[in-house]
């Protein structure tokens, strides 16, 4: 029931991810971050089981991060960090209990100047995608972002083509998700735009 | 639980001609009724003459194309040449069987020409391995039922390239057409003894 | 003497485990660290040797290695020894960070590499890592620096300036002489690259000097010039002394 939405534009990646955390039929709170920053040009966004979710996703932030002190702070490409995520979910997949989690992966390739956008599910299914939402959130909007996407965007259509989505998850949406943090990864490093 | 075999959905093929193969693909990856990405192509090359298809379960696919890339890297370095098409073939029997009581959902095509005598080679294999040699057509996916029947009436020994080129794309568009899990483009590999010809094919984008 | 050292598993009649006390000859025989602490800094300096002509010195790694954002570790003794214990602290300072959602603490860090290096002098089949560490950062939310000196035998300890390696007891020494209760940056930095002139003929090129402060991932490493200002000042300095020092011809 958890939204995450991502758009990659020409000079970055803009992240959704909403704000509520729900239990049954309550609201356990309403400023619940979905995501974490694996080091300065990555995020991931998740969703899926509770406590797997959080649990994947540290664990996949501890390794990037030991992975940045032992190559001198020498970081990990989107792509190498995407490979890695989905060879931990198709690893756990055929283990006693898989990680029901799904994520998407916000990246700025250094090297290449490139923006990414990482989809990949709880199978270890992964593709690089102009743009992409996980659950019932990709059901509501995928028609939206095909009308109305350019790969020329900018941050700021980017972000009122993010709006739209929004509103139309607002107005259609059976659950109200307390709205949604708004990230952006671009040659910078993450920032955080919600307003 | 839903079979795991058409969850994302995606259909090959492979067929003979004279002195070439031609395998095909088409570019679809969903999540049952959703379409996730419209580039996700299942052929994949080993070596200069050599190829694979990989239908099914697309974590596998992903799976299975590494763990072939990494084992046909070590066999370069190791036998310090190309692997054959029906070496290929018998790699990925072992491979698969290995997994026998926990499989990839997987149907895999390999389709090559012999690097000594350029003979065509073409074979499927099920999701442990069983290997399926063919003279004529091997199919693969989840529009199989929709390729058989074309391939068993368009199909004809001894095709040349470019005609062996229409034949299977035909073959393809009009199977995948017939299945709501397949589509959203296709990709056709034509391999004769001087080159590979890689093709995109424009198709209905429903 | 003869025996006793052949082996890790044997104590001498007089209490020593000589393979123990040899890894310290072979820290003595490591280019020198120093490490010191000011008000608000801990400076960590290492003696660069001159490198072969060939030798590659933009990518050849550092003997001052970052542990984790807040907390920095340079060796003496055996390279490959040290780069195997640094892997160690790292991956723990990450597992502590997963288990325990905080940083690890200087002195957490400083337990668990003398630990490390206290098991391997008790083991089965193994020798003691030739190495002494000096370990130095902040700890989270704290603006106290820290120092601590871990030894092949495991003994760890607090330290306000200090060194180890080649002519480790000369710097030492000087160190006892100069050092004085919360310095600023700029003097800590400076007592840093003096102690290290006293071993280091060469200058300001077989010089490297890491700085920390507190606050987040306040680590930086400084370029050849800026520690070539330092030595020129100091030099400059040494002069002036040198000159008030000569006795003075009659008027």
């Amino acid at each position: 029931m958890d939204i995450i939405l991502g758009i990659r534009v020409q000079e970055g990646t803009i992240i959704a991810a909403s704000k509520a955390a729900t239990r049954g039929i309550s609201i356990l709170k309403d400023t619940d971050d979905k995501t974490r920053i694996l080091n300065t040009h990555n995020l991931v966004a998740f969703t899926g089981e509770s406590g797997d979710t959080v649990h994947f996703t540290e664990y996949i932030q501890a390794n990037i991060q030991l992975h940045t002190m032992r190559e001198n702070d020498l970081e990990l490409s989107p792509s190498a960090v995407a490979s890695f995520v989905r060879n931990q979910l198709a690893t756990s997949l055929r283990s006693r209990k898989p990680y029901q989690v799904n994520v998407l992966l916000a990246g700025y390739d250094v090297k290449t100047n490139t923006p990414t956008l990482n989809w990949i599910d709880y199978l270890g299914t992964q593709t690089e995608l102009p743009y992409g939402a996980h659950g019932y959130a990709a059901f509501y909007c995928s028609s939206l972002l095909d009308r109305h996407y350019r790969t020329d965007m900018n941050i700021d259509e980017g972000l009122k083509l993010l709006d739209d989505c929004l509103e139309e998850l607002e107005r259609r949406m059976p659950i109200d998700f307390k709205g949604c943090y708004i990230k952006v990864v671009d040659k910078d490093g993450v920032r955080d735009i919600t307003k | 639980m839903s079979d795991p075999s058409s969850i994302n959905g995606g259909t090959a093929v492979a067929m003979v001609g004279k002195d070439c193969i031609a395998i095909a693909s088409d570019l679809r990856l969903g999540n049952q009724s959703l379409g996730l990405a419209n580039n996700f192509e299942k052929v994949f090359q080993f070596g200069d003459k050599t190829f694979m298809a990989l239908t099914g379960l697309a974590s596998d696919v992903i799976t299975l194309k590494e763990t072939f890339r990494l084992k046909n890297n070590l066999y370069n370095l190791r036998e310090e040449r190309e692997i054959e098409p029906q070496t290929l073939a018998n790699l990925v029997s072992s491979t698969l069987y290995e997994k026998r009581f926990g499989p990839y959902f997987i149907g895999p095509i390999v389709a090559g020409l012999d690097s000594k005598t350029s003979k065509p080679f073409i074979c499927g294999f099920d999701l442990i391995g069983c290997i399926d040699f063919a003279k004529d057509f091997i199919v693969s996916g989840t529009a199989t039922d929709q390729l058989y029947g074309m391939c068993e009436s368009l199909y004809e020994p001894n095709l040349e390239p470019e005609d062996l080129f229409e034949t299977i794309s035909q073959a393809l568009l009009n199977a995948v057409d017939r299945d709501a899990l397949s589509g959203w483009g296709a990709v056709v590999y034509i391999v004769t003894k001087d080159k590979v010809v890689k093709r995109t094919l424009r198709t209905r984008q429903d | 003497m003869s025996g006793y050292d052949s082996a890790l598993s044997i104590f001498s009649p007089d209490g020593y485990v000589f393979q123990v006390e040899y890894a310290s000859e072979a820290v003595k025989r490591g280019t020198c660290a120093v490490g010191v602490k000011g008000k608000e800094i801990v400076v960590l300096g290492c003696e660069k040797r001159t490198t072969l002509k060939l030798q590659d010195p933009r990518i050849t790694p550092s003997k001052i290695c970052k542990v984790d954002n807040h907390c920095l570790l340079a060796f003496a003794g055996l390279n490959a020894d040290a780069r195997i214990l640094v892997d160690k602290a790292r991956v723990e300072a990450q597992s502590h960070k997963l288990t325990l959602e905080d940083s690890v603490s200087i002195e957490y860090l400083t337990k668990y590499v003398a630990g490390v290096q206290q098991r391997y002098t008790q083991s089965g089949g193994v020798r003691p890592f030739g190495i002494a560490c000096l370990i130095a950062g902040f700890d989270s939310n704290d603006k106290v620096p820290k120092l601590y000196q871990t030894e092949p035998s495991g003994v760890f300890n607090a330290w306000k300036a200090n060194a180890i390696g080649r002519s480790s007891k000369t710097v030492r020494e000087f160190l006892e002489k100069h050092y004085e209760q919360d310095m600023s940056d700029e003097k800590t930095i400076k007592l840093t690259i003096k102690s290290l002139l006293e071993v280091v003929q060469t200058g300001a090129k077989n010089i490297e000097i890491s700085v920390m402060k507190a606050g987040d991932a306040n680590i930086s490493k400084l370029t050849v010039e800026e520690i070539k200002k330092y030595v020129d000042e100091i030099e400059a300095e040494d002069e002036a002394e040198a000159e008030k020092k000569k006795p003075k011809t009659r008027a």
